[in-house]
């Protein structure tokens, strides 16, 4: 393992995208950082810029507008990095496949700028917090 | 003013509606024309009182229509007035915001998705489609073509 993978998995600092979520699953995201579960004890830290981070927290479907976003975002991000699409819509746009405003879903808008993007899936409507420590857990191990 | 009072109250515009439906005692639907609908929401945001809660666009049959929502806090009574904007080629509806700022985004936002203009109105930009979104095409309109 080189070591700049094992950087990444001591203690991944993880930054949180909004691309069109309807804000249930950012809730569920937070809680992860308060007392009953602080993710924080396993080195997970929320940084506040994407150019810090060694994770993308990325939930909601890939709007038309966000997906531009999303895409700048991961183009800053260091690599290398894990893209962890949070939520049934980020995983596969879920009841708004087809909207007029979707250009989702999360895996697609990142594939488009780096084919070889590692992406993890944390499904769920909103996922439970023990479900994305699971969904990192797995993620990094298969590093 | 009790709930009888505010039915005589509303009496007063009756000339200005095409009908009136009552729902149930605490829910009222003032029906009318585009022309008269600036008319009505005035008399009953400052003629009654009564609160604006939100507005909505629907692209009905042969027409389009606006619905404004009000409350009568003091009955709970919600009462909305339905206008019927018959152009479907040039939907136009009066702006409330000249007297109800709190019209402004709402009306933003059902110009932006049924293309509905809203005259007199101070600011009229988009407000939630994407920057890049066609300019014409009202995603909301039942008559736009299928994407995929």
């Amino acid at each position: 393992m080189n070591w700049k993978v094992w950087s990444l998995k001591k203690s991944p600092w993880v930054f949180h995208v909004n691309a069109g979520a309807c804000n249930n699953c950012d809730i569920e995201v937070v809680d992860l950082l308060t007392p009953k579960f602080d993710v924080e004890r396993f080195g997970i830290k929320l940084v506040g810029s994407p150019r810090h981070a060694d994770a993308l927290l990325v939930t909601g479907v890939g709007t038309r507008q966000a997906a531009k976003r999303l895409q700048e975002v991961y183009r800053q991000t260091p690599k290398p990095c894990v893209v962890f699409a949070i939520g049934a819509c980020a995983c596969g746009t879920g009841i708004f496949s087809n909207g007029y405003h979707v250009v989702g879903p999360v895996d697609k808008i990142i594939k488009e700028v780096d084919p070889n993007a590692i992406i993890a899936y944390v499904p769920g409507c909103p996922p439970k917090p023990e479900a994305m420590i699971s969904g990192v857990v797995k993620a990094l191990s298969a590093l | 003013m009790n709930q009888q009072e505010l039915d005589k109250k509303l009496s007063e515009v009756k000339n200005k509606l095409t009908g009136i439906e009552r729902k149930s005692d605490k829910r009222i639907y003032l029906l009318c024309e585009v022309q008269n609908s600036y008319a009505i929401n005035k008399f009953l945001f400052e003629g009654v009182g009564c609160r604006f809660v939100i507005a909505t666009g629907i692209d009905s049959d042969n027409c389009f229509e606006v619905l404004y929502h009000y409350s009568y806090d003091e009955t709970g009574c919600v009462i909305t007035i339905k206008a019927f904007i018959r152009d479907r080629k040039q939907p136009a509806i009066e702006s409330l915001t000249p007297f109800l700022p709190a019209a402004e985004w709402i009306e933003r936002e059902i110009h932006d998705v049924l293309g509905i203009d809203f005259k007199n109105h101070p600011n009229l930009r988009r407000l939630i489609l994407a920057d890049d979104w066609p300019a014409g095409v009202y995603p909301l309109r039942k008559d736009l073509p299928k994407a995929n």
